[in-house]
């Protein structure tokens, strides 16, 4: 199944009204955009038979991931980096939770590598969530040293490392280290080393 | 008695004054996009202002449990420089959609210049494309006529006055506020514009209805407190806490809501507060243990 039927259906079963809004005003991107929080609300919802890997999220969440499929699909491709650099700009802290959890499922995806990364960096935590857990971009585009990067700001900021999507097979001698040597030095200041800190160090 | 304080300018403000807020019963602010005490130079720096006011500051307030929305506009005194005035009002309609902005505001006059007449008509325009009320700013100077040109320009224009605030009422304009439909904030300062006692006045004489009350609270001198301050002198003069509980929270939260932005049953429950989440990768504490509800 498409990604963008995936999203719609999912707002579909939760609100036939917020599908049909989908449907007519989706075309006005830059309001529409805006207005899905008010429009499709913020109850946690599933999505199902999705191509990429998507967790609960809020209705809004995903009725502008689908906003965002769909005003890429009729943009030139030479647009697509600077309109989604745009949104994460922009946004509202629930619009970049939208535009990240979506980015793996947009064409070309390693194009927005850049904006992954310094999404991954301004670490409002919600956000840097959304890229971190149950999201494939980072292990699907980031690079050895980035993705070591992501798991060790989950264990800093408390995210759930458990749901960083195929953790176990991107672990490597470097993480590792990396993961022990900051074991190390919660250890040195008296202070408890997180239990996920085990998902790589075992 | 829960409070709203519905003009107060939280960025200039720090956390201290946020937690007496939230312990003297404030549970939410409107923020009004204003100028930053000496003037911008840049289009782009309007632009990292109308976002830390739906972001780091939304989230700021919402650690001490205060619900915090905002206004979006060009305030008088930059609307008379040419080199920002068509930047900042072609910025604005992108963010005059965003959850979260109840009204455009504050707009209208300061030096009551052909300049100023221009940008304010036109955000008037603004809100009625973008179906928001208008939060509006009496100048300090002239007031009276500020008043008088105020209230003619919104007829002009057609600007629905139960969805318009005129703000900064003095005695002399209340009047004129009132018989015109329109809404009538108090700023209540410690040494200027208005104070308890002749707030206690105002209402004994012209009762609660559209009638609000803000500490326009800034980086000058003023004071955070003054709307539970004046909500205690009204109280002490005899009026009613019906009476109170309309003009500190029902009277904000009915005219707000008409932006569709500002949920009633949104505000009616206290905020959970979890001061673990960060910003930016900034958390408001700084070595406390965090409050976690």
């Amino acid at each position: 199944m498409q990604l963008i039927e995936s999203l719609v259906g999912a707002i579909a079963r939760h609100s036939p009204a917020g599908a049909a809004w989908l449907q007519t005003e989706g075309s006005r991107f830059p309001q529409a955009f805006a207005a899905a929080g008010r429009t499709l609300g913020r109850d946690e919802i599933s999505v199902e038979d999705c191509p990429i890997p998507w967790p609960r999220t809020g209705a809004d969440e995903v009725g502008r991931a689908a906003l965002v499929l769909g005003a890429v699909a009729v943009l030139p491709p030479d647009q697509h980096v600077t309109f989604v650099r745009d949104l994460l700009r922009r946004g509202e802290v629930r619009e970049r939770h939208a535009v990240l959890r979506v980015l793996a499922g947009l064409p070309e995806p390693v194009r927005f590598l850049d904006l992954a990364i310094d999404a991954f960096r301004t670490n409002v935590q919600s956000v840097f969530e959304a890229l971190a857990c149950d999201n494939a971009y980072p292990a699907r585009y980031f690079t050895s040293a980035q993705f070591a990067q992501l798991v060790i700001k989950a264990l800093l900021t408390g995210a759930p490392v458990g749901r960083i999507h195929e953790l176990s097979s991107r672990i490597d001698a470097e993480l590792v280290r990396m993961v022990e040597a900051y074991a190390s030095e919660r250890r040195a200041a008296g202070r408890p080393v997180p239990e996920d800190a085990k998902l790589i160090l075992q | 008695m829960k409070l709203c304080d519905p003009h107060i300018h939280m960025t200039s403000r720090t956390t201290d004054d946020y937690q007496a807020m939230a312990a003297a019963g404030i549970a939410m602010v409107v923020e009004p996009a204003f100028w930053l005490g000496q003037p911008r130079t840049h289009v782009g720096t309007f632009e990292d202002y109308f976002l830390s006011l739906l972001g780091w500051e939304r989230f700021r307030a919402s650690q001490f449990g205060i619900r915090h929305y905002c206004t979006m506009g060009m305030n008088p005194r930059e609307a008379n420089d040419p080199a920002l005035v068509d930047g900042v009002l072609a910025l604005l309609p992108g963010y005059l959609e965003k959850d979260g902005v109840v009204a455009v505001g504050e707009i209208g006059y300061d030096d009551m210049t052909p300049a100023e007449d221009k940008c304010f008509a036109a955000q008037l325009e603004l809100a009625k494309a973008h179906g928001l009320p208008a939060l509006i700013h009496l100048p300090h100077r002239d007031k009276k006529r500020g008043c008088e040109r105020t209230l003619a320009l919104v007829k002009e224009v057609g600007f629905a006055p139960e969805r318009t605030i005129v703000d900064h009422n003095t005695e002399e304009t209340l009047p004129m506020t009132l018989a015109s439909g329109c809404w009538a904030g108090h700023s209540i300062y410690p040494q200027t514009k208005m104070d308890e006692p002749r707030m206690v006045a105002l209402v004994q004489q012209y009762g609660a209805e559209r009638i609000l009350v803000n500490s326009a609270a800034d980086w000058g001198v003023s004071d955070v407190l003054k709307v539970p301050k004046t909500r205690d002198a009204m109280r002490a003069a005899g009026i009613t806490d019906a009476t109170l509980a309309k003009i500190f929270w029902d009277n904000p939260i009915t005219f707000f809501a008409q932006s569709g932005r500002l949920l009633p049953a949104d505000v009616a429950s206290a905020l959970t507060v979890d001061q673990r989440q960060l910003h930016e990768g900034n958390s408001v504490l700084r070595g406390q243990t965090p409050r976690v509800d």
